[in-house]
């Protein structure tokens, strides 16, 4: 009895597998070739009840939520974005960004460029004082940047390269003992000389100021490593100053009532250490005050339902890309790369990710915010047969097995992606059936982000996707002039090296404007990268904190706003 | 016993030297360095080449090795890339986090897993056994992440009975019994999780093992001779088939000290899974060597108390 039931099940299968196999391929009807845009979700989204705030007996603590820091509390030496939101609330500079990303006083309570655009002149603030009493003056300015471009100096900022400060270089090198172009005028009034007219320098005063007296007691020209001692215990002239710092769980802070816009409202801040997967939780259940998430409709949907949370929903700075190696032959012609572009539905690789509406596929390499944005000529729509027309007029003609060549050339493309990444788990399925319409062979090899940037650093690929974090500046010249720094695609045009030295040089705002629209026009049409999109990011700040609204840009993090919010 | 110990110590130092050996190799062959993992737009050339410098990432790689262990037989394991501060000042500040936790789920485990898996052999087949396979093998399959959330989830959201993350409580000062108290009131969920994923293995090797010795002919004659079933199973049975638990113990060393990232992360427990992995990514290099000796270190270490637990509890052993 059982050998015949399981004979009988045998056959059962085998004759479904059979069947199964029979059915013939139906033809699918031709896609619609625009995917569904939806709407973007954007902007200030205020509590819709805050009545329902579970938050009690803290009406003098606010609790934000991030990732764990390094614990590197120093505006030279800080690398990770969560060490970044502590130096900027502990310290600060002489200047500072507004909401729209332009440049505004800080301490400075002027500054004036000469004629030339060579000379930078501060005037301090009176009465600036750090947060432990002690007087802030232009030696402590003086101090901070001499520190920077000091020889034994390890961080990233760059005053030597990218400012260009006078003088800095021969000081790095050891061949003076001083820099040229920093000059103490008097107590309250300082100097900077540049080596050349650069009109983004100004954002490099934005840096925040370290006290002399702390710093610098033990510092002589080539012996700054000392000063690692200092970064668990930092001492600044910012909003808040450091009480405790616990690694790996919370960072602990109190008002600065030295600070010079006045001692912030509220009297105790604490930055908590949260993970990805439990900040949706700790901000419903009221623990943390603040955090971001990740923006997507299923986090949106219960955001908004737990009624007393405000959203703040903005486009990220920067944008995601697809770079190619142009120096293999078959990315070297523009029809190609328009082809790739038009044969590839972006949107849908967006919809994919991020659901509901919250990122914009581009086509420039520049955040729709930026004042120099300029949206690009070409759309370049998903167009299957505009792209096999651009093909065609290229030369690669379809071969018997239905992957195009061109002079015993095959059209086949490695795909390097990082992994684990969610848009290349995307990004790889409908580039794959994309490409394959087109006749274009489309492979991909996975492996970890620092392996992927090591082979394209060597130039070793051909195709991959990443992502750039954006500055106000809108210079882009060390991604994309001749031999810029960070250009990992190969692309030269002399025009457009010229266009980014004239943007540099050139102070006035709508001239720039013009030249910038040039450049974007030449990157649009060209296509260098193939531009993918730009998504948003999302602050989510419980309703019991006043004064956010309209203080979180892309251009302005929240710390700059700290002073003045105050708790209901 | 001495003798032993000696020869095993010096054989110790022996292969410390070759695995310091492989992983410097290992990690200075993997494609990027620190500075590539930074992948900053505004980094120029020269800047890389400074910071590269001033890392000693430029020198050839016989030369670095050399640095290297000239300066760790000093006890200057180097700087973190990272943190910037010394390396054994990082691990040793986020290890303990990790041990603590390790420790007592480890602890818990035994405690709950031998029981089980001594009466899941006695009474093989039976409905106990069954039921307490199953929920084992339930707990081996669960991933990580997976019973964190449902456990975050459950006890800390819905019913608001344990807090959702982090080690001690916001802004908290607490000193001496009321921060321990504090610490294990945060450490419940991320132990319960831990527990539930060691607890099945354990008991299946204990109910192996158990099972196995049961069939023993020695088992048999203390039965023939007409001892209790109790004292047959308790005292001649159990004792032996401690024997290959008392070994897991010993090689369980390493995995104490090293972090379990998945849940660490998930509970924003401060511990060094997390970190370590970070410092891959980065390709922190003083911290991954430091860390990965420390971790062979206590491989070896672990290795050796197992085979002398082993020649201690099993009378047919000889260490030679």
């Amino acid at each position: 009895m059982k050998k015949r039931l399981i004979s009988l099940l045998a056959l059962t299968l085998s004759g479904m597998l059979i069947l199964g196999g029979c059915q013939k391929a139906e033809p699918q009807p031709e896609e619609n070739n625009q995917e569904e845009v939806s709407e973007a979700v954007e902007g200030y989204i205020p509590a819709s009840d805050p009545s329902l705030n579970p938050v009690s007996g803290r009406e003098d603590t606010l609790v934000i939520g991030i990732d764990a820091p390094e614990e590197v509390f120093n505006p030279l030496y800080w690398e990770s974005a969560y060490d970044k939101y502590v130096v900027d609330t502990i310290f600060e500079g002489l200047l500072t960004v507004d909401e729209e990303g332009l440049p505004i006083e800080a301490m400075a309570e002027k500054y004036e460029i000469s004629e030339d655009g060579l000379t930078y002149k501060f005037t301090l603030k009176d009465g600036l004082k750090f947060s432990d009493g002690s007087p802030l003056t232009t030696e402590d300015v003086a101090f901070t940047y001499t520190a920077a471009c000091d020889p034994s100096y390890d961080g990233i900022a760059d005053f030597v390269n990218v400012t260009k400060i006078k003088g800095s270089k021969a000081y790095k090198e050891g061949t003076a003992d001083s820099i040229e172009g920093i000059n103490i005028i008097d107590d309250k009034t300082i100097e900077f000389t540049l080596e050349e007219v650069n009109a983004d320098a100004v954002y490099d005063f934005t840096t925040g100021i370290l006290s002399k007296a702390y710093y610098g007691k033990e510092y002589s020209q080539g012996n700054l490593d000392y000063i690692k001692a200092y970064h668990k215990t930092p001492l600044g002239s910012g909003q808040y100053k450091l009480i405790e710092t616990k690694a790996g769980q919370e960072v602990v802070l109190e008002a600065n009532e030295n600070y010079h816009n006045g001692k912030p409202n509220i009297p105790n801040l604490i930055y908590k250490v949260t993970s990805t997967e439990t900040r949706m939780q700790l901000l419903q259940t009221g623990e943390i005050d603040m955090d971001m998430v990740t923006v997507n409709k299923d986090n949106v949907d219960a955001l908004k339902e737990a009624g007393f949370l405000d959203l703040h929903i903005f486009p990220t700075n920067g944008y995601g890309y697809i770079g190619m190696n142009l120096e293999n032959p078959k990315f070297q012609d523009i029809k190609v790369r328009q082809a790739l572009a038009y044969g590839l539905n972006r949107q849908e690789i967006v919809n994919a990710v991020y659901a509901g509406g919250f990122a914009d596929v581009i086509n420039v390499p520049q955040s729709k915010e930026s004042w120099a944005y300029y949206a690009g000529d070409n759309k370049y729509e998903f167009n299957k047969e505009k792209a096999i027309e651009l093909l065609e007029e290229a030369g690669w003609k379809v071969g018997d097995d239905g992957i195009r060549e061109k002079d015993g050339v095959k059209l086949e493309i490695k795909f390097t992606a990082t992994s684990p990444n969610v848009v290349n788990d995307a990004l790889i399925p409908v580039a794959k059936a994309n490409f394959e319409e087109l006749g274009i062979k489309f492979e991909a090899e996975q492996m970890d982000f620092n392996a992927v940037i090591e082979k394209v650093n060597n130039m070793d690929f051909e195709m991959f996707f990443m992502a750039w974090g954006l500055t106000p500046s809108p210079d882009a010249s060390n991604v994309f002039a001749s031999n810029g720094s960070q250009n990992n695609t190969g692309y030269a045009n002399p025009e457009l090296d010229a266009l980014f030295n004239e943007g540099l040089k050139e102070t006035d705002v709508e001239k720039r404007k013009e030249i910038y629209k040039e450049i974007y026009q030449i990157l649009n049409e060209e296509l260098p990268y193939i531009y993918l999109y730009q998504r948003r990011d999302m602050w989510v700040v419980n309703s019991r904190v006043k004064g956010f609204e309209n203080q979180i840009t892309p251009y302005k993090d929240y710390p700059a706003s700290l002073y003045k919010l105050t708790l209901e | 016993m001495t003798t032993y110990l000696g020869r095993r110590l010096l054989q110790m130092i022996v292969v410390l030297f070759g695995v310091s050996l492989i992983i410097f190799t290992v990690i200075a062959m993997a494609p990027g360095d620190y500075v590539t993992s930074k992948a900053n737009p505004n980094m120029t050339e020269e800047k890389k080449q400074e910071l590269r410098e001033s890392m000693g990432l430029d020198k050839p790689i016989v030369q670095r090795y050399f640095t290297w262990m000239k300066n760790s037989l000093k006890g200057n394991f180097g700087d973190s890339l990272k943190f910037k501060q010394p390396v054994i000042s990082v691990i040793n500040t986020y290890v303990w986090n990790s041990f603590l936790l390790a420790v007592t789920s480890f602890i818990a485990s035994l405690i709950i897993a031998i029981p089980i898996g001594v009466v899941s052999a006695t009474k093989q087949y039976s409905a106990i056994d069954g039921i307490f396979t199953v929920l084992a093998l339930i707990g081996i399959s669960l991933p990580a992440f997976f019973l964190g959330l449902l456990v975050i989830k459950f006890f800390a959201f819905d019913l608001k009975l344990f807090p959702i993350g982090g080690m001690t409580a916001t802004g908290s000062n607490y000193t001496g019994i009321q921060y321990w108290i504090d610490v294990l009131y945060h450490m419940f969920l991320p132990f319960l999780v831990l527990t539930v994923m060691n607890v099945g293995s354990l008991m299946r090797y204990t109910r192996t093992s158990m099972l196995e010795v049961i069939r023993q002919d020695y088992i048999r004659t203390a039965r023939a001779k007409g001892l209790k079933e109790a004292v047959v199973i308790y005292r001649h049975a159990f004792r032996n088939a401690l024997i290959p638990i008392v070994t897991i113990l010993g090689l369980s060393l390493p995995g104490l000290f090293s972090g379990a990232i998945i849940t660490e992360t998930i509970f924003a427990w401060p511990g060094i899974g997390k970190i370590a992995f970070d410092c891959l990514s980065t390709r922190d290099f003083p911290f991954l060597m430091a860390f990965n000796m420390l971790m062979a270190l206590l491989t070896l270490i672990g290795n050796l108390i197992a085979d002398v637990s082993y020649a201690l509890v099993d009378p047919r052993v000889r260490l030679k």
